[in-house]
């Protein structure tokens, strides 16, 4: 029977294509906003995250999250260091700059200055050069979005120079930094190249980077950085997460909610419509099955065969769609964070299924209102 | 196959319509009956009713030793699957099911395995001259082949009683007189009772019994005999 459903269903190709398509379109939709939504908050804890080595951040109790980040006093750092449960603190100074290029180009830049000795607050790895070069003094390295933007449709080439302040950076290695949130080139120098670069309160350090003793209770250790600095001390993960608590509060995620809602509104009305109408126009077919002994549960299982036919192929072609789009965002450097998360290419399909069976349900409904006999009338 | 007093109307009060009046009627294994008389006057009400399609409003109707109306309505579609076959007027095949799989709709909705309900189905169509023409979609049938594989999948799953509503009636009279000739020929049978509702009088000479209808009621029935003398 589950054959003879599927025949039936692709005897109408107007409305089986129509309704896949409708499905694809759904699905597409969804998982394109929704990859996006959980990329850019992703990349909100990016340039935590590229510090794996730093269990604990500790910064100016005012302090939301990585981009709006007040900068602590230095005689912090040493307090921090003599609380019990830390291993070992070191600064780490962010500075909002301009950075221009020697052709001209003129961008918003992040510099993130590192300790001079450990290099505490790199990231994990370069795609070309040395980290260990920026020890030499007005050297950095900077991210590849921060590079095409900077010098655009240009090969990477070590040693060009930008200018932040009034000071010229040499680049000695573009890093593989985690796409930021704002999209601004990520920029990394020692720390006391960076100081110079710093026009704020005279404060030379934004967060004191830390890590816990072997056996140390975070919860406990954080505690207590607060009680005798006054300052914020979080988890690497918990500032991760109030890092997307603040911009998820700041209403980013509502506009891609609401793209994602008329998704699922707009599959769930073509889908359910279609569907609805090729129930209604094969009537007269599923009275006829009724009549020769076609039970309600073998229509049931017909029609959601139908429907997972439809459903399978529509999320196929929606997700690949979705796929390949993303795919060729991310050859653009600034968008290179973007993806689509397994959990949201499986909870889009879900949600169009579930649409669709609540489609064959009502579809269901009216078959089994259906009256047999309407198969004698001419 | 037997009817006791069956009534069946339809809508209350002012609105309502007596369609069956009291009718009392049987059709005997091994020959064909015919139920004829004018439009509109309750030959296809009472089939549906004695299909168990409808329920009447008072009555009896047995079946085989069991009263239909009794059954739940999954039993009644079980008992109806097992037992009846029907040829419709309008043939109603599914237009995107080849010749042998709109044959073997009963025999699928049964549970018999695809290649074997298939097999069968072939078989009866061969046997209704239509052995070429297994794989061919309705749409490319004509009206009389259309029909040989209505009947066809009423009895491929061989059924004790077949329902036939004005089987000639969408087609000409030649492919009528083939159809009934093909239905005379392979739905007869000892153990099957046929009964076939008509108003077309070139082919009541196929009935070996014909009961008359008039305004809900049956009028009178006579043997072939009676009337072919």
């Amino acid at each position: 029977m589950i054959r003879l459903a599927l025949d039936m269903l692709r005897a109408d190709r107007a409305k089986f294509f129509a309704m896949i398509l409708a499905v694809a379109l759904s699905v597409f939709l969804m998982q394109n906003q929704a990859a996006i939504l959980s990329s850019i908050m992703t990349m909100t804890g990016s340039q935590i995250r590229d510090v794996p080595a730093a269990g604990l951040w500790v910064m100016e109790p005012d302090t939301e999250c990585f981009d709006q980040a007040k900068p602590v006093r230095d005689t912090a750092l040493y307090r921090v260091r003599g609380t019990d449960g830390v291993d070992w603190a070191v600064p780490l100074l962010k500075v909002d700059a301009f950075a221009r290029s020697e052709n001209g180009k003129l961008t918003l830049a992040v510099i993130l200055g590192v300790d001079d000795s450990s290099l505490v607050g790199l990231p994990p790895r370069v795609i070309l050069g040395d980290a260990a070069a920026i020890r030499e003094r007005d050297t950095c390295l900077i991210d590849p979005g921060g590079y095409s933007l900077l010098f655009p449709k240009e090969p990477y080439v070590l040693g060009k120079r930008i200018r932040v302040a009034d000071t010229f950076l040499r680049i000695v290695g573009i890093s593989d930094a985690s796409p930021p949130f704002t999209g601004f080139p990520i920029i990394h120098a020692t720390r006391s190249t960076a100081i110079p670069l710093n026009r704020g309160e005279g404060r030379n350090q934004t967060f004191i980077l830390g890590q816990l003793k072997p056996g140390a209770d975070a919860a406990a250790v954080c505690t207590s950085i607060e009680s005798t600095t006054g300052l914020k001390a979080r988890t690497a993960a918990q500032f991760t997460v109030d890092s997307q608590n603040f911009y998820a509060s700041q209403g980013v995620p509502m506009l891609f909610y609401i793209v994602i809602g008329i998704g699922l509104v707009v599959g769930a009305a073509i889908t359910g419509q279609t569907f609805l109408m090729f129930v209604k126009e094969n009537e007269r077919h599923l009275s006829l099955m009724k009549v020769v002994g076609v039970t309600t549960p073998q229509m049931a299982g017909m029609l959601f065969c139908q429907a997972g036919l439809v459903v399978a192929l529509g999320s196929c072609f929606g997700t690949g769609l979705a796929t390949l789009t993303t795919s060729l965002s991310r050859t653009q450097p600034f968008l290179r964070g973007i993806y689509i998360p397994t959990y949201v290419a499986i909870a889009t399909c879900t949600a169009l299924a579930v649409v669709t069976a609540a489609a064959v349900l009502l579809a269901l409904r009216n078959v089994q209102k259906l009256e047999p006999a309407s198969v004698f009338r001419g | 196959m037997r009817c006791h007093d069956i009534h069946k109307s339809f809508g209350t009060g002012e609105a309502k319509v007596d369609v069956l009046r009291g009718i009392d009627f049987t059709a005997a294994m091994g020959g064909m009956t015919f139920l004829v008389g004018p439009s509109g006057c309750g030959k296809t009400t009472l089939i549906s009713v004695i299909a168990g399609l409808l329920e009447a409003t008072s009555g009896r109707v047995e079946l085989f030793g069991t009263e239909v109306a009794a059954l739940s309505s999954r039993d009644r579609i079980l008992f109806r699957r097992k037992n009846l076959g029907f040829v419709f007027q309008q043939y109603n095949l599914l237009p995107s099911l080849s010749a042998a799989e709109n044959a073997a709709v009963p025999l699928l909705a049964a549970g018999m395995p695809r290649k074997a309900a298939l097999d069968k189905a072939s078989q009866v169509l061969d046997r209704l001259g239509l052995g070429s023409r297994t794989k061919a979609l309705p749409k490319i049938l004509s009206g009389g082949q259309q029909q040989r594989v209505a009947l066809a999948r009423a009895l491929v799953h061989e059924p004790r009683l077949v329902i036939c509503d004005e089987p000639t009636a969408a087609l000409d009279a030649e492919s009528g007189h083939s159809v009934m000739e093909l239905l005379s020929r392979t739905a007869v049978h000892p153990d099957r009772a046929v009964i076939v509702v008509s108003h077309d009088n070139r082919v009541f000479h196929f009935a070996d019994r014909l009961a008359y209808m008039n305004d809900g009621s049956i009028t009178k029935t006579e043997m072939q005999t009676a009337w072919s003398a």
